[in-house]
């Protein structure tokens, strides 16, 4: 073996290759934590009621009264888009916790306990994978009714199917290791093994894929918000987009789309940006939690 | 004059640290149809030569020095993006069959593709002489092998292959690196004797990479070694086995055992590894693992020294020499080197008799 | 054979099981009926027959001949049986290539299908051309000179790209190429081909965009670890051009990932881009898929269940294939 001295060309450019967060991290960590604070406290912000009408006039373009603008109410936009990130982020979080909470069990017990157990789940993995997640979204929400709670569980359901798989992946890997095998030699019991040894290894790339996985459901969250079925009380962003995006209102106001479609884009990056960082991090695969 | 000549190459890699020292001032000459075996353990520079010769270095290494084959300036050619000479005039076989053969072309691809991109044959033609090249290399049944994948021959058709691939448009020099290292002992001495056969009947040139004396001696008529990218040692291969001088060839041998050695023979490793390129130090690069090691050979590092007839070393202490021995009874009678290396060390592993 | 044998068997398995989930959980959450008759559907007839409410009729409520037309509902749709019956026979009719009737005008479910699904594979075709044709070459282009200027631009771009969700995409092209600059037309025309792909532009993109980022994400990862492999450093010593060992050497073996992304994608978009249609106004199957669900019509959400589950195995199926292509060492296994 003479092979030429290794020289990394990213170290090369002055790319940092250790295992460390980066300054990006922090700084999308930073817009996560301000947008989830000004959702959390809305109602105590020095903001314009969302739903008071006339606050400016009507279609009002940005400017230093209406940081972003009205709409054809008058309502005031920058109000409004704080009080979408509500929605959208306890939409995100309750449906992602949901999805780990059963997917990763379901998928931790596949990958443990093999056999008939797996292929049983395996094939309820495949079926739902087999449908799209939203049309699958779609059926619950249109079926059960559009609140807050349906939403969000509908969602987490969808994301049961893909984290499941990720769960029995990992699992699978983590179940071959050493330490499980010398749990076993010990004689410790399976519930034992799972809970001590396999959990908090699964739990790691899990929870580092929160912030993935929220990215995916608010977005998923605005695509139900197109076929109508968004929360029918209160507004995310999503449903604030679509009451934008008439050609009428596009034509009178892009504003009011385009401000909402900012803050969920900023939002989804930084999430996206931080799980992905996190996941390099803690080194685990990309997860794939196909909606829409 | 020689086919290729390589004067004080010097390549470098710039690190973090500072600046990697591959290559530093290697110089020789190579005739028409003969055998220069390289030799040296990982990290000497041996493969860094090789892949400045064929071109082969990433874009951020910096060579100085000059490398002329036939008179032509080979660097030159590089930086002018010349197309038809390496692969053409200068073909290389790497270390792993395993690897160095795309798992997902057919064999017979491969072979006529540099025939079909440097010599311009057609289809047939190409798929013709890439028959002639297999059977050439000693492949059973060369025209079902043509439409085989890789995976599907042992790693010795592999590198038979590999050869087969590089002889294709009938190279003046062929540059072997490590080509049996990651082989079957059974399988090595048959690619060595191939690779000697082909040589002889085309009148080719050959560079033998190894970190094995014991492969270049019946095969190659000149040897350098090389040792933390210097030459340490070059000289042609009978001076070199009679009239060994560096302290580092005669380690490298002890370290090879052979067939003709008795049983209990004794093998000597050499002890510790290789410096850090970066950082080298002023002294002889290969002090601290020295037994011949003086007072003289830590601040200074030694010159090649001419020895007349092409043999050259790059001692203050050389084996054989007065300087030498009075070195070695010297390290012996203290138990230590100048540079702190426990004499001890050099006990042989293996059965004592 | 057998492997064609195993995977019909796995088509038939998820067909079944995903139609028997839609199937209970429309019959039971929802009711069928309600599109029949309209809102008579949620009076208890019986208990008007017995006199426990008032016949508000004369009121312009509900009359016992309202309840008439439930029942004949009832009947027509075999609605009075139990459930597990009524699947039977509805696989029945399946296997029979009977679809069954849609409760909307009472037009046969695969009318509809005929009717939407060209659409919704055309919409997915231009897709995949548009994210296939973008992002290729894009990421051979940054592999080549990976870490360099162009190649770092087109990372963040691609991520970029990927956390613009399709819909505000659509949104966004849609206010600029219809509401601004009026290039494209604001609903789908379907009068001839051209029309029809002129109209299909701006979907084809909004799904096509990301597509190509996630493409070039990974294809570019794979190209820059194969331009790492022995057999590379081999062809160049060859004396063959880059260009030569980019698409002669390098891009096969490069392609899995993308292949694998590419057929699940595909397999998605079958069933129609359901977000893209609605914002565009495509009456394809995502359409047809939402506005059934909705309305409880489970004869075409069943019958656009079972083309997009057949679509998912097919290209499954289809994604194994090439991979046995794309690696002859796939092939022997197999």
């Amino acid at each position: 073996m003479d092979t030429p001295p290794q020289v990394d060309p990213a170290e090369q450019f002055g790319v940092v290759v250790a295992r460390r967060l980066g300054f990006g991290f922090w700084i999308a960590a930073a817009w996560i934590i301000i947008i989830v604070t000004a959702g959390a406290l809305a109602p105590w912000l020095p903001i314009a009621d969302p739903n008071e009408t006339g606050v400016g006039g009507r279609m009002d373009g940005p400017g230093w009264s209406n940081w972003f603008g009205t709409d054809s109410n008058g309502r005031d936009m920058f109000a409004r888009t704080i009080w979408g990130a509500r929605v959208s982020l306890i939409v995100g979080f309750f449906s992602v916790l949901l999805g780990i909470c059963v997917g990763g069990t379901l998928g931790m017990i596949a990958g443990y306990f093999r056999g008939i157990v797996d292929r049983i789940i395996s094939f309820s993995v495949f079926v739902l994978l087999a449908y799209p997640g939203l049309v699958l979204a779609l059926l619950i929400v249109g079926l059960a009714g559009q609140t807050l709670p349906i939403v969000a569980m509908t969602l987490g359901i969808v994301a049961i199917a893909p984290i499941a798989r990720l769960s029995r992946a990992t699992t699978l890997v983590y179940s071959e290791r050493e330490f499980v095998a010398s749990a076993r030699v010990l004689g410790a019991t399976n519930r034992r093994i799972m809970v001590r040894e396999l959990l908090p290894n699964v739990l790691i790339p899990m929870g580092a894929l929160t912030l993935l996985g929220m990215a995916i459901t608010i977005v998923a969250e605005g695509g139900l918000a197109f076929l109508g079925l968004s929360v029918e009380e209160g507004f995310s962003w999503g449903k604030m987009i679509v009451l934008g995006s008439s050609p009428r209102t596009l034509r009178e106001g892009p504003w009011v789309a385009m401000f909402p479609i900012g803050a969920m884009f900023v939002t989804v990056l930084a999430l996206n940006f931080a799980g992905d960082r996190l996941r390099e991090y803690f080194d685990v695969r990309e997860l794939g939690i196909g909606v829409g | 004059m020689p086919l290729l000549s390589v004067a004080d190459l010097r390549v470098g890699f710039a690190t973090q640290r500072g600046l990697l020292r591959a290559v530093d001032g290697v110089s020789f000459d190579l005739a028409e149809g003969q055998t220069l075996g390289i030799v040296g353990e990982s990290g000497s520079g041996k493969s860094v030569t090789a892949k400045t010769l064929m071109n082969l270095l990433p874009s951020y290494a910096r060579v100085d020095g000059s490398i002329t084959f036939d008179g032509r300036d080979v660097r030159a050619m590089a930086s002018e993006g010349e197309r038809h000479f390496w692969g053409v005039e200068m073909t290389m076989v790497f270390q792993d069959p395993m690897t160095s053969l795309n798992p997902v072309k057919k064999v017979g691809e491969q072979i006529a593709e540099s025939l079909r991109v440097h010599l311009k044959r057609s289809r047939k033609e190409a798929r013709d002489e890439a028959v002639d090249l297999l059977q050439q290399v000693g492949i059973p049944e060369p025209k079902k092998r043509l439409t085989q994948y890789p995976h599907e021959l042992s790693g010795g058709l592999r590198q038979r292959v590999v050869i087969a691939m590089s002889l294709a448009c009938s190279p003046r020099l062929l540059i072997a690196d490590e080509p049996t290292t990651a082989l079957d002992v059974t399988v090595q001495k048959h690619i060595l004797d191939l690779l000697d056969e082909l040589r002889e009947e085309r009148g080719m040139a050959m560079i033998l990479i190894t970190h094995d004396l014991g492969v270049v001696k019946g095969r190659a008529d000149k040897i350098m070694v090389m040792y933390a990218g210097r030459t340490m040692e070059q000289a042609d291969t009978t001076t070199l086995f009679s009239e060994m001088h560096h302290p580092y060839t005669e380690a490298l041998l002890e370290t090879i055992p052979r067939i003709d050695m008795a049983s209990h023979a004794r093998l000597v490793p050499i002890p510790g590894s290789p410096p850090d390129a970066v950082d080298l130090g002023p002294g002889c690069p290969f002090a601290q693992r020295c037994r011949y090691c003086s007072e003289a050979c830590i601040p200074d590092r030694p010159d090649l020294k001419q020895l007349g007839h092409g043999h050259a070393c790059a001692c203050h202490t050389p084996v054989g020499t007065g300087s030498g021995t009075a070195a070695h009874m010297a390290n012996q009678n203290s138990g230590v080197t100048p540079a702190g290396l426990d004499m001890g060390m050099f006990s042989p592993v293996g059965e004592e008799a | 054979m057998i492997v064609l044998a195993r995977r019909l068997v796995q088509l038939v398995a998820v067909v079944l099981a995903v139609t028997f989930l839609a199937f209970t959980a429309m019959n039971t959450l929802g009711d069928p009926l309600f599109n029949v008759v309209g809102f008579v559907a949620a009076v208890d007839c019986d208990a008007v027959e017995a006199g426990e409410i008032e016949d508000i009729s004369s009121q312009g409520g509900t009359t016992l001949g309202d309840c008439v037309v439930v029942a004949e509902a009832r009947e027509e749709f075999h609605l009075n049986e139990p459930l597990p019956i009524r699947y039977g026979r509805w696989v029945g009719d399946l296997i029979r290539g009977d679809f069954g009737t849609s409760f909307k005008n009472r037009m046969p479910v695969s009318t509809v299908l005929a009717d939407r699904l060209p659409k919704s594979l055309l919409l997915m075709g231009m897709a995949e051309v548009f994210a296939v044709a973008l992002s290729v070459p894009w990421a051979i282009a940054a592999a080549y000179r990976a870490n360099r200027a162009m190649d770092r631009a087109s990372t963040i771009g691609a991520f970029g790209m990927l956390a613009l969700p399709n819909f505000a995409l659509g949104v966004i092209l849609f206010y600029f190429f219809v509401v601004k600059w009026q290039i494209f037309p604001s609903r789908f025309e379907d009068d001839n081909l051209a029309l029809r792909l002129k109209s299909l532009v701006l979907p084809a993109l909004t799904l096509g965009m990301p597509l190509a980022a996630t493409y070039f994400r990974l294809l570019r990862t794979d190209l820059i670890t194969t331009l790492q492999e022995d057999f590379v450093v081999m062809a160049k010593a060859k004396g063959l051009s880059n260009r030569w060992i980019m698409f002669r050497h390098a891009l096969r073996p490069s392609l899995f990932s993308m292949v694998t992304v590419f057929g699940l994608n595909t397999a998605a978009l079958i069933g129609g881009a359901l977000i893209v249609e609605q914002v565009f106004s495509i009456p394809g199957l995502g359409r047809a898929l939402v506005e059934a669900s909705i309305r409880d019509d489970y004869p075409v959400v069943l019958g656009a269940t079972v083309v997009i589950a057949t679509g998912f195995v097919i290209i499954n199926f289809a994604v194994d294939l090439a991979y046995s292509y794309l690696d002859p060492r796939v092939r022997r296994e197999s």
